[in-house]
């Protein structure tokens, strides 16, 4: 569902500005984000994200396993959080969500995994 | 990248890259320690080892259980009493520890059949137990007594009997945290699986990675209770053997403590499908949101509210009344591994105080990630510290309180530096939003206990004064407080009771939901 009165331009700098707000967020507040392997990293990132940005834009989610269940009650949690907290959100196209999301997700598996400095997440073992 | 050599540090200079300041606009590409390496030699460490971590940290809070270290009398008394993870069975896993008292003659000979006699006599003692762990020391190590042959032996001679093995000597890893590993590794390949357990409710969870210390696990299986959901097995405080040999039949594993027991966690998840949930229990909106987590898991959401609003209604008066008094006081939360970053963030928020530093005795690169990415910009992290630096640090950041172990924090005591026990806890339980409150009340009783005025008094030369420096903690924590905070009519001191637990065992609640069928009779397998 498209939100009222978008802002006229999302710029980079804003973009970013906005990204850096919500990452901090995560960092600060959930646990989701670091499991102890690269590929749970992966996992947990992609799917939690996905659904942030689909409830952040209105979109139902209707999560069928326990594995979704679980991304799920962490992303209503967090979609929760940044509509209290960020209240620019609600100023925002869904595009504009859409972008500022993937900016983040971008971000997030920069810091947690590929730019990350710990040296356990590529052990093969958990 | 920001690393930090302390001076008492520059004959050891691999320590610089153990230590970060996180600057401003750093991030963890930036500035993380390193971590879960062997202690450098020459540094005092901190750490306790393998068999610590398998023994005392995982296994032993498990109540039901002859807990066996098969090795010298030491290394059972040293893990023995010195961490308080008490339970509903009038704290036998407390009372008692067992050894096969392991001698220089058992190193030359071999020592199997002194811990056959060990075993069969601790059984014999108390027949009330039918369950037993046995921990693998480094003397058991080295001489290679094969403890799973002997104990296979002795479980068929008494099908009554379980025993579960734990290969984790004390040289099996960098520090306690290799013990935590191997141990749940082992519980998940050996013991998992083995016990069909009776389901009674539609939302059965494994709690993980909690170990009751002071009482927390009562606390948080008040609430879920209160939401109708079982908790199939705690790992491992006043957790059940049987009802952990059952873990994998969960519907979610809710992990508290990642540090000892994400491997679990992990194995269950790809073994058997179980998720896994990650919560903070420490903290109000931490512990709000671990609630409303974990019952949108299971639709339960409306139980969740009712119990937040009624926990907040209770207890936010009596965290502000201490958050107006910790305001800008400088901590420093330095305990073994996880508790830097569950505090990190929400002790800053909910409390005012400012965390300048966190350090990790046996962490990984991963808790220095939360703990790091949770702290504000400014914090000194350290792994793996030895007491110099420790000494360093408080010299260098002059911290109103640090959370640790007793024997650092006795040291910090003789520098005037109040501690409170990070790992035992002072007057806990300190989880929950009681907990919560418990915890502000003795951080607010170390700051400001009045010996800090009187310790300043010298007595060594001519009379004791008797007119100087007998003071209340709150005539020197209101000193500077406005009136309007000083006499806020709603905010007041804790007002709950010195034993909070102890009555939740008798508390009494409403069936739990159960319809998605019949449970099963409880009849449990023949022990493997």
């Amino acid at each position: 569902m498209a939100k009222k009165n978008p802002q006229p331009e999302l710029t980079d700098e804003l973009r970013d500005e906005y990204r850096e707000l919500l990452l901090d967020h995560i960092m600060k507040k959930c646990l989701w984000q670091f499991h102890s392997r690269a590929w749970d990293r992966e996992r947990q990132n992609e799917n939690i994200l996905a659904m942030t940005t689909e409830l952040l834009c209105g979109t139902e989610v209707s999560p069928a396993t326990p594995d979704e269940r679980c991304y799920y009650v962490d992303a209503f949690d967090l979609a929760r959080a940044y509509r209290n907290k960020f209240t620019w959100l609600s100023e925002l196209s869904t595009d504009q969500i859409r972008e500022v999301m993937a900016a983040l997700k971008t971000k997030l598996d920069h810091v947690t995994i590929h730019g990350s400095l710990n040296a356990e997440l590529t052990d093969a073992h958990y | 990248m920001p690393y930090h050599l302390f001076k008492c540090s520059e004959t050891i200079p691999e320590r610089e890259k153990h230590a970060v300041i996180k600057g401003e606009g750093e991030d963890l590409t930036s500035a993380l320690p390193l971590g879960y390496l062997n202690t450098i030699p020459g540094t005092l460490s901190e750490r306790g080892c393998a068999y610590c971590g398998a023994k005392h940290v995982i296994g032993t809070p498990m109540k039901d259980v002859i807990h066996l270290s098969h090795g010298p009398v030491g290394c059972t008394y040293d893990t023995w009493q010195t961490k308080r993870y008490i339970s509903d069975n009038d704290n036998f896993q407390l009372k008692y520890t067992f050894a096969s008292d392991m001698k220089e003659k058992h190193v030359v000979f071999g020592a199997e059949d002194l811990l056959r006699k060990s075993i069969l006599e601790a059984f014999e003692a108390h027949p009330e137990i039918d369950r037993m762990t046995i921990y693998q020391t480094c003397a058991s190590a080295l001489i290679g007594d094969d403890m799973e042959a002997l104990a296979a032996e002795i479980m068929d001679e008494h099908p009554e009997y379980d025993i579960f093995v734990v290969n984790s000597p004390g040289f099996g890893g960098p520090s306690q945290s290799g013990g935590h590993h191997k141990i749940n590794i082992a519980w998940v390949n050996d013991k998992v699986g083995t016990v069909e357990p009776e389901i009674k409710s539609d939302y059965v969870i494994n709690y993980v990675g909690e170990y009751n210390i002071q009482g927390d696990q009562f606390l948080m299986h008040d609430y879920f209770r209160r939401m109708g959901i079982q908790i199939l097995s705690t790992f491992t405080g006043n957790g059940s053997y049987d009802d952990l040999r059952a873990m994998h039949k969960a519907d979610l594993n809710v992990l508290e403590c990642a540090r000892s027991a994400e491997y679990i966690c992990n194995e269950l998840r790809v073994r058997y499908g179980i998720p896994r949930l990650d919560i903070d229990g420490f903290g109000f909106e931490t512990m709000a949101g671990a609630l409303r987590k974990v019952a949108m898991f299971f639709g339960l959401e409306d139980k969740a509210e009712e119990i937040i609003a009624e926990e907040e209604a209770r207890w936010r008066p009596e965290l502000e009344w201490y958050r107006a008094r910790l305001q800008d006081k400088k901590v420093c939360l330095w305990p073994g591994g996880s508790k830097l970053w569950h505090w990190a963030n929400v002790i800053h928020e909910e409390m005012g105080v400012n965390v300048v530093s966190v350090y990790t005795k046996f962490g990984h690169q991963g808790d220095m990630e939360k703990g790091i990415a949770r702290c504000e910009t400014g914090a000194l992290a350290i792994d793996d510290p030895n007491e110099l630096e420790g000494m360093e640090a408080i010299e260098m950041l002059e911290p109103d309180c640090i959370f640790t172990g007793k024997r650092p924090g006795e040291v910090a005591k003789k520098v005037r530096t109040p501690y409170l026990n990070a790992h035992a806890y002072h007057n806990g339980p300190w989880k929950g939003w009681e907990g919560w409150v418990r915890f502000a009340r003795d951080i607010y009783n170390a700051i400001y206990n009045p010996i800090h005025e009187l310790s300043l008094l010298d007595i060594s030369t001519g009379e004791i004064p008797t007119d100087v420096g007998f003071v209340t903690r709150q005539m020197l924590s209101d000193v500077n407080l406005p009136d309007e905070i000083r006499n806020h009519p709603e905010w007041r001191e804790y007002t709950g009771d010195y034993d909070c637990v102890t009555p939740l065992m008798d508390r009494e609640y409403p069936d739990y939901p159960f319809t998605r069928g019949e449970a099963s009779d409880g009849e449990k397998e023949p022990a493997a």
